[in-house]
């Protein structure tokens, strides 16, 4: 069987800002082939120039991105494109965006339950003018806690309209574990959101405002507790991390370590099958990041 | 042009004016009139037609929440604590026991060809003192091929190993709905989004084709029609252009028992796209198949545990439910609809649903005005008195889920709702006394469709373990009988054309054995359904 395709979800109440999220994944998906599953195309931002195939409940990217809309089940619409991917083409990653009042950590679980999918992470979106207020609503206020405790990573966006953000981060961080990624419409680097490619491969130092990148690699064997203590103890900071490890305790299998806000899987993908040594890459905050040890 | 007049026990036409009758009569599928032979000679030449001399001749029942997938499910072998009847009037039996159903369905493994999964529905373990189904009952049935075990609410379904080895759930997996023993092991029970995924997986993503395809609304016609039921309400359909076909298809055959009335799922598609869609499929309406109604669905179920209630929720402390649409996002849907013309059921269970409902169907109306709009509430089981005074004001109805009360009564009682909000749940005597236009439904699959059991549930509102739930909200006969027809024709708009038994209207009948009114009330449910007549038609029912 072919690798597992990683799968993500993007949930947060209505009107937070996850479908300008979405446009800019549309946008920047460079090289990567995204399948994108949507409540609404209207929502969508696609450039016309951009659509190679429109078939009424899908639209072809040139990019080779896909967006299907999800109707009214998103179980039939998610097992229909697993099937139209075996048949015909292949996606590098499937991300879900969750309708504004449902609880997107469910849907991650379909991944857990279906071998074709590799859960990546639930991406939780916050409306940072809004979200202390809804979430006192009577009627939609649990709704909301049960995103934000489902989130591996928050994203508080709209922080250009907030009133004082300190006393909201200070919120957040008391109904959710996940770490907080601040945004004004979005833009955020999509490696952050949506993981490295396949490979775990990308350039040591690569920056983008204030995120950056970092990479490690092992030629021996890594001690496995050490290497989990070491992300177990990462700073708040690290938002990401994706490895292939050899560990000594297991030196010839392959092992996968990924790495999602403070949602750790380690998997066992096979026969280790590779000349290269254990390599390992971090995304986050930049300032804490260049502090880390190297070895 | 031949008139056929049709003498009876007794005709029962729901018409104050001319309530009784002894004949009616009918020409060009319609009816000319119910009164005396005498009386109904002076039309013309008439031919008498005396096989229903001895029945009793009521308007044909109308269900006004029922689901075509009904039809589809019974593909799949059904195995309920209940009795039930199938579509070819075939009986099947009650399952009393896990060993039973296992039983059962071991005997039809050995019917399937190599490499099937099997799939069954209905299973309902409410009545086996606490004894759940497990891995090892289900692995009894097969170890080979996928078996799927799904529950009478749908939201639940047991599997076997196959199934589970396949998903890769083991004791480590850590996700919504797998059940797990008191070591940590899976059960192969599995709920909600997991019961869904693994049903689909075993059977096929087809399965969602098979489920509304041309035979399946056959069956569920089959299925009405043997209750009595001359029109039905397919109440959440996609519509997608097979299911259409099918539909068309059907309908266009003479011998299609019913009149069926899809409602267009409205969250399948953005309102802008979905009010052109539906504005086409209307033109494509035919006498058995009407196009006019919309169906947003607010919350989940009550027993399901995911019904959206109002303080102080429920009663066994269970935090409330989940929104499907929400207070926030009902109104983009329901306005566009509303604006253009349609009516609207809106699902809501508990009652912060039925508030959300009301509310939003107020800030429709005050943004574009409509009279005589009819906008439904399907279910609004908790719906109290002063929410049935608010949809008065506003002119809406509502559909109440009677059977509710015989199905899951007794849970309600105990776990979900507690005592006293129990006893007032599908409060058909307050809409009675509000003046609020109401039916009452059986939601087949599911519960079964058949309304004079329906209608037994609103007269004597008793549950399963024989509890009497609320003596307040009991409705007479004549009232219940009238939420099956007339009644519940009005909440679908179709009151001028059927739901009783007048002059023009569509001449179509329920053929009952027995008189509904002169029975004993707590015998309502045992009235045997002779058939039914269909625009003139007679479709006599098969006998198991």
């Amino acid at each position: 069987m072919s690798e597992p395709i990683p799968f993500t979800v993007i949930g947060g109440f209505l009107g937070v800002g996850k479908t300008t999220l979405l446009n800019r994944l549309l946008r920047g998906a460079e090289g990567r082939r995204f399948a994108v599953l949507v409540n609404d195309f209207g929502a969508l931002d696609i450039d016309g120039g951009l659509v190679a195939a429109h078939g009424g409940d899908t639209i072809a990217l040139a990019n080779g991105c896909l967006c299907c809309t999800i109707g009214d089940s998103l179980v039939t619409t998610l097992l229909g494109l697993l099937e139209r991917q075996e048949q015909r083409e292949r996606f590098d990653h499937i991300v879900v965006e969750a309708s504004g009042v449902a609880d997107p950590g469910r849907i991650a679980d379909l991944a857990v339950l279906e071998p074709r999918l590799a859960r990546d992470g639930v991406i939780v979106v916050v409306d940072a003018a809004q979200v202390r207020e809804r979430a006192a609503d009577r009627r939609v206020g649990d709704t909301i806690l049960r995103q934000l405790k489902a989130a591996d990573l928050l994203v508080l966006n709209k922080t250009d309209l907030a009133g004082d953000l300190p006393a909201l981060r200070d919120w957040l961080s008391a109904q959710s574990m996940a770490p907080i990624l601040e945004a004004r419409h979005g833009d955020l680097p999509l490696d952050l959101l949506f993981g490295l490619d396949r490979t775990g491969a990308s350039g040591d130092g690569s920056t983008v405002g204030a995120f950056a990148s970092w990479s490690y690699q092992w030629p021996e064997p890594v001690e496995r507790a050490d290497l989990l203590a070491m992300l177990h103890e990462a700073p708040g900071e690290v938002l990401r991390a994706k490895g292939i490890v050899r560990f000594a305790d297991a030196p010839d299998r392959r092992a996968v370590v990924h790495l999602v806000g403070r949602r750790l899987d380690v998997s066992d993908e096979g026969p280790w099958g590779d000349t290269a040594g254990s390599r390992l890459v971090m995304l986050g905050l930049k300032p804490v990041l260049g502090l880390l040890p190297r070895e | 042009m031949t008139t056929t007049v049709y003498s009876a026990r007794r005709v029962i036409t729901m018409n104050p004016n001319r309530p009784f009758a002894t004949h009616v009569a009918v020409r060009d599928g319609r009816i000319l009139g119910a009164g005396s032979l005498e009386e109904l000679k002076g039309w013309g030449k008439v031919e008498l037609d005396t096989r229903f001399a001895d029945k009793v001749i009521l308007p044909g029942f109308v269900e006004g929440h029922s689901h075509a997938f009904e039809g589809g499910v019974w593909k799949f072998p059904y195995v309920g604590y209940f009795d039930r009847t199938g579509p070819e009037g075939k009986h099947a039996p009650g399952l009393k026991s896990i060993d039973e159903v296992v039983a059962a369905l071991q005997a039809h493994e050995a019917t399937l060809p190599k490499g099937a999964s099997l799939l069954a529905w209905g299973f309902d373990p409410i009545y086996f003192g606490g004894r759940r189904m497990v891995l090892a009952d289900v692995d009894r049935i097969s170890t080979e091929r996928p078996v799927v075990i799904i529950h009478s609410n749908f939201h639940v379904a047991n599997a076997n190993t196959p199934v589970l080895a396949k998903a890769g759930i083991t004791r480590t997996t850590n996700v919504h709905g797998i059940v797990k023993d008191a070591k940590g092991d899976p059960t192969g029970e599995l709920q909600e989004m997991a019961a869904k995924y693994m049903a689909y997986r075993a059977a096929g993503v087809e399965l969602a084709a098979v489920l509304s395809d041309e035979q399946a609304v056959w069956r569920f016609a089959r299925v009405a029609q043997l209750a009595g039921v001359t029109t039905a309400t397919d109440l959440h359909n996609e519509l997608p252009e097979s299911t259409v076909e099918g539909y068309l298809k059907a309908t266009g055959s003479d011998d299609f028992p019913i009149r069926l009335l899809p409602a267009f799922a409205a969250t399948s598609v953005p309102p802008a796209e979905g009010v052109v869609r539906l504005q086409a499929l209307t033109k494509k309406n035919n006498d058995k198949l009407r196009f006019q109604l919309v169906k947003i669905v607010t919350d989940g179920s009550i027993q399901g545990l995911s019904a959206r209630m109002r303080w102080p929720g429920y009663y066994d402390g269970t935090p409330n439910g989940v929104w499907n649409v929400g207070p926030d996002d009902i109104d983009r849907i329901l306005l566009a609809y509303h604006r253009a013309g349609f009516q609207v059921h809106i699902h809501t269970n508990g009652d912060e649903a039925s508030e959300v409902g009301i509310e939003a169907v107020e800030r429709a109306l005050a943004a574009a005005p409509r009279w005589d709009h009819r906008h439904t509430l399907q279910h609004a089981q908790m719906a109290d008195a002063g929410q049935f005074r608010r949809m008065k004001a506003l002119g809406m109805c509502a559909n109440l889920f009677a059977n509710h009360l015989y199905y899951w009564g007794d849970i309600h009682y105990a776990k979900t709702l507690g005592p006293e909000r129990a006893e007032r749940m599908d409060a058909c005597a307050t809409a009675l006394g509000v003046g609020v236009p109401f039916a009452i439904h059986c939601d087949a699959p599911v519960t079964p469709i058949g309304p004079l059991f329906t209608a037994w549930c609103a007269v004597n509102r008793l549950t399963a373990s024989g509890r009497t739930l609320g003596e307040a909200e009991k409705i007479p006969v004549a009232d219940a009988l009238r939420a099956i027809t007339l009644g519940a024709a009005y909440t679908l708009k179709l009151d001028e054309e059927l739901g009783s038994i007048d002059v023009g209207k569509r001449a179509d009948f329920a053929i009952l054995d027995d008189d509904p009114l002169s029975v004993p009330p707590g015998k309502l449910k045992d009235v045997g359904v002779w058939g039914t007549v269909l625009g003139g038609k007679v479709f006599e029912a098969p006998k198991a």
